[in-house]
C-alpha cells in the first residue's frame, strides 16, 4: 500500500515536471532582433519578497541593455538573450540559493557573463564558483571592501588565484564612507556626528569607514548605534543620542532597511529637528517625492536638509536617454542600480563583440575572453555611467562620487534630490 | 502493551540497517540517472540538479535530526536553526583563514556535532522540565539569540560580513571544489545513510522506546521507571548533533557562513518538512524535506518559464516569482487541511489518532497534547 | 483568559511601583517612548494570549493581522477619506476621523480574524497539535504576499494627521499623540477586561478556555465562542495597526513578523492565557527595548528580550503572573 502511494506520488511529480519542460531551461524573454546563434548574459539578483525592489530594477537595466544591443546588432551574427536567476528564498536573499543559481549559469554554456549579485554575502558564496568555471560576474551594487581588496579577496579564488572573475561598478565602502565624512566635516561644517547603522553588511561597512575618516578629519563621533531593519521605533535611540548634542547625523544604511523611517522619527526628537542628516546611496536614492518607497516619500516633511553620496558619476554621458528609455520600457523610473546594471551588461557585451570580431566562435572561448578582457590594464568600456576601466583587483579605476541634497520645493513641491557636486574620489587608505 | 511491543519489534525488523544502506545506495545512484532523462533534463541542467540534491541533503539531515526531538520524543523545538548555526560556525572557526586554523573536514564533522550537542544539553538541562508549549517558546528564544550573537559579536565572527574562504573537504587526494558538486552529493548520501541507520537503531532500542513512551504520556513513562530528564536530554543532544553535522557540511560546500542564514524561517522550514513528511516516520520526514526543498528552490523559481511556455495569454504576463510566498503559504495550508498527519504518517501514530477521534469526538487526541 | 486572578489592590500597587521605577530610570522623554511602544506591544500580545487561552494555538499569523490592520487604516485614510499628509487642527473633525478609522479597521480586521479561524484553524481542531501551527505560518505568508501585491514591498509612508502638539510637563515635552495612544490602549484593555469578566459572552469564553467539553455540556456554543475570541483578538491587533500607522509613520508588508514575535514573547512573559499578564508583558518588553537604546546597546536589545524570556521561564515557568496551562500541567 505504501509502495502504491509512493508510486502515485512519483507519477504526479513526473507529470508536473513534464508539464514544465515545454520550454528550454532558463530563457527569460528579453529578446530583440533575430540573428543567428544565441549568446546569453545571466542576471543573479533577489527577485521576490522584500527584495524585489532591489533586484527587479537591476534586472530590468540588463534587459534594456540587451534589447538595445540587439537592435543595433552589437554582436555580429549573434542574438543576445538573458538567463534570469532569483536568489531570494522565502523573500530574503540567500547565499546557498545564489550558489545554486551560479552553478546553473555556469552550466548554461551560452552564458558568457553574469550581472549580479546584489548582496555581498551572496557574492562571497558565488565568486569561488565563478572562479572555478572562469565565468565573469559584474556586480552593480556590492560594496563590501573585502570582495576585491587583497588579502581578503584571495580567499574567494581558491581554484584559480590569478584569474579575476569578479568586477564591480559600485564604489566599495572604503570610498563612499570617507567621501561622506569629508563632505560632512568640510561642506556641512559639522564637527560632531551621531552615526546610526542598520546592522546589514553595507550599513556597517560604510558606517565604519565614515567613522574612521571623520575622526581623521578632526571631528568627533558622539555616539554610534546599530538598529536592525526590523526596528519600528527609532525615537528612543534619538532621544538617548540627543544628550551629546551632535551637529549632524549619518544614516549608515538604506531606506528599505529602516533609514527612511529613522529620518522621519528622528526629526521629531528635540535636538534633531533642524540639523543636517547625511547618508550613503541607499538613503540618497534620487527618487522624487511620491515615488513609492523613496526616502523623500517615506520621510515626508522630515526630509529637509538631507545630503547624500551616490557612488557614481552624475553627468551620465547618455544619461538623459537612459532614464527616458527605461521609463518608456517599464513604466516607472529606474532604480538606484538600474544604470549600473545596464553598464555591467555593456561591459560584457563589449567583451563579446570584441571576441566575436576576433573570430572566436567557441562559446567557452568567448566566455574566457570576456573574463580576461575585463581587467586588462588600459581597457576602457564606454558605458551609460561614463568610460570605465577595472584595476587588477576588479575595482573601477576612477571611482566618482556625486553629492546630492534634498529640496522639498523641487519636483513641483513634491520634493526631490538636487545635484551638488561630483568628484573623482580614491580610497584614502589604498 | 505487549501488542505495541510486538509491533515495535516488527518495525525494527522491517528496517534493518542493511535495508537502509541499500535503499540509500539505490537512491544515490538512481537520482543522477533520472535527471538525465527528458522531462528532468530539459527542466534544469544536471549539475544544477546534483548541486540542489546536495543542498536538499542538508535539509534532510536537519529534518531527520528535528524528527528525533519532535517526532520521536514529542518535544516541540522552534529554534532548531540555532544548532545548525553553531555547527556551521564551528567549522568556519576550525577551517578558514579568519582564525588561521586548518583542521581537516572529517574530524570537524564530529567536532561540529559534539559542540552542537553540548549546546543542546546546555539549553536543555534547565529548560526540559518545562512542559509543552513553554519549551517551544524557550527554544524559539534561543533560536533568535544565537544568530543575533553571531551577528553582534563581530570581533569574533566578522559580524554581518560572515566568514568567507572556508575550506572544502579533501579525501584521499581528491580535493572537493566548486566546479563539481558530485563529491558533495556522494558524501551527503553516505552521511544520510549512516545517520538514518543510527536513528533507526536508536528508535528500536531501549532509549527509542523511552522517547515514545514520553511522547505518549510523560507521567506514565516516569511511573514506569523511565528517567525522563536523561531521556529528553539525550533526544535534544542527538537532535542538535545532527544539526551540527548539517552545519559543517553546508558550510564546507558553500565556503561561507553568515548570520543571515539561520533565521526563524530556517527553523520553521525544517519543522514544516517534519510535519509535512509525517512526524515520527524517518523515511517520511526525509521525503518531506526533499519535496519541500525542491518546491522552494526549483519549482517556484521555474514557474515563470513554465507559464510562458504554456502560452496562456493571461497567465503568461503574471510574474509568478512575485507570488512565491503566496503559493508557498497556500501549499502549506492546503497540505495541512488535506493531510494533517503528513504525507507519510507514522503508522503507529496514525492508528492512535484515528482510534481516539472516533471514540470521543471532542477531546483532543492524545498526540495533540504534545507533552502537555 | 483570567482577568480576575490577581486581587486588584495588590496589582495596582505593583503597577504603580513599576511605573515610578520606569519613570526615574528612564527620564521623562524616554518614559513617554516606553509607554507608547508598550501600548502597541500590549495590544498585540492581548490577541495572542486570548487565542492561546481558548484553543492553545500559537497563532503565528497574528502579527500579520496587525500588519494588515495598519495597511487597512492607511488605505482608509488616504483612499475613501482622501486625507492629505498634514495635521488636522480642528479637534471635532480629528475626533470624527479617528473614531471612523478605529471603528472600521477594528470591525474589518475582526472579520478577517473570523475568516482565518473558519478556514485555516477550525478544520484542524482535532488534528495533531502541530498541524494548525503550520497553517498559521502558511496564513502569515499569504497575508504578507497579498499586502505586498496590493501595496508593493517598499516602506509605505502613513499620513500624519495628528497635530504635532506637545505638552511641557515634568521638565520634558510630551506629545499629545503619545497621550492619545496610551489612552486608547488602556481604554481598550479595560473594555476587554470588563467584557471578559462581566458579560455572558465573556463567561462563555472563560469557561471554554477552562474546559471545552464541560462548557459545551453547559450549553455554550463552542464554535461561536471561538469565533468571537478571534474577532476580538484581531480587532485589537487592528487597533494596534491604526496606532502604528499614526505614530510610527511608516509601514511595510513584513512589519508583522517581528512585532508578532515580540508580542508573543510579551504574552509568555506575562503568563500565556492571562490577559492582564499579556498587557504587563508588553510594557516589560518595551522597557527592555527603550532602556537598551538609552544605554547604547540597541543592537543587543533582541538578545536581551529573548534572554529575559528564557530566564523567566526557567525560574518561573508559568510566567510572571501565572496562567491556565501552569495549573493544568
Amino acid at each position: 500500500m505504501k509502495l502504491a502511494k509512493i508510486g502515485a506520488l512519483a507519477a504526479t511529480a513526473v507529470l508536473v515536471i513534464a508539464g514544465c519542460s515545454n520550454t528550454p531551461a532558463g530563457s527569460g524573454g528579453a529578446s530583440g532582433a533575430t540573428g543567428g546563434k544565441t549568446i546569453k548574459i545571466g542576471t543573479e539578483f533577489p527577485m521576490s519578497g522584500a527584495e524585489t525592489a532591489n533586484g527587479e530594477p537591476s534586472a530590468n537595466g540588463v534587459k534594456l541593455a540587451i534589447k538595445q544591443a540587439n537592435a543595433k546588432n552589437a554582436v555580429a551574427g549573434y542574438t543576445i538573450d538573458i538567463n534570469v536567476q532569483d536568489d531570494a528564498v522565502n523573500g530574503v536573499h540567500n547565499p546557498q540559493q545564489g550558489a545554486t543559481n551560479l552553478h546553473t549559469l555556469v552550466a548554461d554554456t551560452a552564458v558568457v557573463g553574469v550581472v549580479g549579485p546584489f548582496n555581498s554575502s551572496v557574492a562571497q558564496a558565488e565568486i569561488p564558483i565563478g572562479n572555478a568555471a572562469g565565468l565573469l560576474q559584474c556586480s552593480p551594487a556590492n560594496t563590501n571592501t573585502g570582495l576585491t581588496y587583497p588579502p581578503d579577496s584571495a580567499q574567494y579564488r581558491p581554484t584559480n588565484p590569478d584569474k579575476i572573475n569578479y568586477i564591480r561598478l559600485a564604489a566599495p565602502d572604503s570610498i563612499q564612507g570617507p567621501a561622506g565624512a569629508d563632505y560632512t566635516y568640510n561642506d556641512l561644517k559639522a564637527t560632531t556626528v551621531y552615526i546610526l547603522d542598520d546592522t546589514e553588511t553595507f550599513g556597517v561597512g560604510v558606517g565604519n569607514s565614515f567613522s574612521d575618516q571623520f575622526k581623521k578629519d578632526g571631528g568627533t563621533v558622539t555616539k554610534r548605534d546599530s538598529a536592525p531593519k526590523t526596528t519600528t521605533d527609532y525615537t528612543p535611540l534619538f532621544t538617548a543620542a540627543a544628550a551629546a548634542k551632535p551637529a549632524a547625523v549619518y544614516l549608515a544604511g538604506t531606506t528599505p532597511t529602516g533609514m527612511g523611517l529613522a529620518l522621519k522619527q528622528g526629526r521629531t526628537v528635540p535636538g534633531f529637528e533642524t540639523i543636517p542628516f547625511m547618508g550613503p546611496d541607499g538613503v540618497a536614492d534620487l527618487g522624487p517625492g511620491g515615488t513609492t518607497g523613496a526616502t523623500i516619500t517615506v520621510a515626508g516633511s522630515a526630509a529637509h536638509d538631507v545630503s547624500g553620496t551616490v557612488a557614481g558619476i552624475h553627468d551620465l554621458p547618455s544619461g538623459s536617454t537612459f532614464v527616458a528609455d527605461y521609463t518608456a520600457a517599464y513604466g516607472k523610473a529606474p532604480g538606484a542600480y538600474s544604470a549600473a546594471s545596464y553598464a555591467c551588461a555593456q561591459v560584457i557585451i563589449a567583451g563579446m563583440a570584441k571576441a566575436v570580431a576576433a573570430g572566436t566562435t567557441d562559446l567557452a572561448a568567448i566566455r574566457e575572453a570576456v573574463r580576461a578582457g575585463s581587467t586588462v590594464a588600459g581597457n576602457t568600456f564606454d558605458t551609460v555611467v561614463g568610460p570605465v576601466g577595472f584595476d587588477k583587483n576588479g575595482d573601477i579605476t576612477t571611482p566618482y562620487m556625486s553629492f546630492y541634497k534634498t529640496d522639498l520645493t523641487a519636483a513641483g513641491g513634491k520634493g526631490d534630490w538636487v545635484y551638488v557636486k561630483q568628484q573623482a574620489f580614491t580610497d584614502p587608505n589604498k | 502493551m505487549s501488542s505495541a511491543r510486538q509491533r515495535l519489534a516488527e518495525r525494527a525488523a522491517n528496517h534493518q540497517s542493511i535495508t537502509i544502506l541499500i535503499g540509500w545506495a539505490l537512491i544515490g545512484a538512481l537520482l543522477p540517472v533520472v535527471i538525465q532523462l527528458p522531462p528532468f533534463s530539459t527542466f534544469q541542467t544536471s549539475s544544477s540538479w546534483v548541486d540542489g540534491f546536495a543542498n536538499a541533503g542538508g535539509f534532510i539531515l536537519l529534518a531527520m535530526g528535528l524528527n528525533i526531538v519532535v517526532g520521536l520524543a514529542g518535544l516541540l523545538d522552534l529554534g532548531y536553526a540555532a544548532f545548525f548555526a553553531i555547527g556551521s560556525y564551528v567549522y568556519a572557526f576550525g577551517a578558514s583563514s579568519f582564525t588561521g586554523l586548518h583542521v581537516p573536514f572529517w574530524p570537524m564533522l564530529f567536532v561540529g556535532a559534539l559542540v552542537a550537542a553540548s549546546f543542546g544539553i546546555l539549553l536543555g538541562a534547565p529548560t526540559l522540565r518545562l512542559r509543552g508549549d513553554y519549551l517551544a517558546i524557550v527554544t524559539l528564544g534561543f533560536g533568535e539569540i544565537v544568530p543575533a550573537v553571531f551577528l553582534n559579536a563581530d570581533t569574533y565572527t566578522r559580524g554581518t560580513n560572515g566568514i568567507g574562504g572556508v575550506a572544502q573537504p579533501e579525501l584521499l587526494g581528491l580535493k572537493f571544489d566548486f566546479s563539481n558538486p558530485v563529491p558533495f552529493y556522494v558524501t551527503m548520501v553516505v552521511i544520510l545513510a549512516f545517520v538514518m541507520v543510527a536513528i533507526y537503531r536508536l528508535q528500536g532500542s531501549r532509549l527509542g522506546r523511552a522517547w515514545m513512551a514520553i511522547r505518549e504520556d510523560e507521567l506514565a513513562a516516569a511511573s514506569a521507571g523511565v528517567n525522563t530528564v536523561t531521556t529528553k536530554l539525550l533526544a535534544f543532544a542527538l537532535g542538535a548533533s545532527t544539526a551540527g553535522f548539517a552545519g559543517v557540511f553546508v558550510t564546507s560546500k558553500l565556503g561561507l557562513v553568515s548570520p543571515d542564514q539561520f533565521g526563524f524561517t530556517v527553523s520553521f522550514t525544517v519543522l514544516a518538512m517534519v510535519v509535512l513528511g509525517g512526524m515520527g516516520n524517518t523515511w517520511g520526514v526525509a521525503a518531506g524535506a526533499f519535496i519541500l526543498y525542491e518546491i522552494q528552490s526549483v519549482l517556484l523559481k521555474q514557474l515563470n518559464q513554465f507559464f510562458q511556455g504554456l502560452h496562456v495569454p493571461v497567465l503568461q504576463n503574471i510574474d509568478f516569482v512575485q507570488y512565491q510566498f503566496l503559493l508557498y503559504g497556500l501549499a502549506l495550508v492546503g497540505m495541512m487541511l488535506l493531510r494533517p498527519e503528513g504525507l507519510f504518517p507514522n503508522r503507529r501514530r496514525q492508528l492512535e489518532l484515528h482510534g481516539a477521534t472516533d471514540d470521543v469526538a471532542d477531546i483532543p487526541p492524545p498526540t495533540a497534547a504534545l507533552g502537555d | 483568559m483570567k482577568s480576575r486572578r490577581i486581587p486588584v489592590p495588590r496589582f495596582a500597587v505593583i503597577v504603580v511601583v513599576a511605573l515610578v521605577f520606569a519613570f526615574f530610570s528612564l527620564g521623562v522623554q524616554q518614559f513617554q517612548n516606553f509607554l507608547t511602544l508598550g501600548a502597541v506591544f500590549a495590544l498585540i500580545a492581548l490577541g495572542y494570549t486570548m487565542v492561546y487561552g481558548i484553543i492553545e494555538l500559537i497563532n503565528f499569523a497574528h502579527g500579520d493581522v496587525f500588519m494588515v490592520g495598519a495597511f487597512a487604516s492607511m488605505w482608509l485614510l488616504t483612499g475613501p477619506l482622501g486625507l492629505p499628509d498634514k495635521p488636522i487642527d480642528d479637534p471635532i473633525r480629528l475626533t470624527g476621523v479617528l473614531v471612523v478609522v478605529m471603528f472600521v479597521t477594528m470591525v474589518f480586521m475582526g472579520m478577517v480574524g473570523v475568516i482565518i479561524e473558519r478556514f485555516a484553524y477550525r478544520p484542524l481542531r482535532h488534528a495533531p497539535r502541530l498541524a494548525p501551527l503550520i497553517t498559521a505560518i502558511g496564513v502569515s505568508f499569504i497575508l504578507q504576499n497579498v499586502i505586498q501585491a496590493l501595496f508593493s514591498s517598499s516602506p509605505y509612508a502613513t499620513p500624519q494627521i495628528f497635530p504635532k502638539f506637545k505638552l511641557e510637563l515634568l521638565g520634558g515635552s510630551i506629545g499629545a499623540l503619545n497621550l492619545f495612544m496610551v489612552a486608547i490602549a488602556v481604554g481598550l484593555m479595560l473594555a476587554l477586561a470588563l467584557f471578559v469578566g462581566r458579560t455572558r459572552l465573556g463567561r462563555a469564553m472563560r469557561s471554554t478556555a477552562m474546559d471545552r467539553e464541560a462548557a459545551e455540556l453547559m450549553g455554550v456554543d463552542i464554535n461561536q465562542t471561538i469565533a468571537i475570541t478571534f474577532f476580538i483578538a484581531a480587532a485589537l491587533a487592528g487597533a494596534a495597526g491604526v496606532i502604528q500607522g499614526l505614530y510610527f509613520g511608516s509601514i511595510q508588508y513584513n512589519l508583522g513578523f517581528n512585532a508578532g514575535l515580540f508580542a508573543f514573547t510579551a504574552a509568555v512573559l506575562g503568563g500565556i492565557g492571562n490577559t492582564t499578564g499579556a498587557a504587563v508583558g508588553g510594557f516589560a518588553i518595551a522597557y527592555i527595548e527603550v532602556s537598551a537604546a538609552q544605554l547604547g546597546y540597541s543592537r543587543w536589545s533582541e538578545v536581551a528580550v529573548f534572554s529575559v524570556l528564557v530566564l523567566v521561564l526557567v525560574f518561573r515557568p508559568s510566567g510572571l503572573f501565572g496562567q491556565a496551562l501552569g495549573e493544568r500541567a
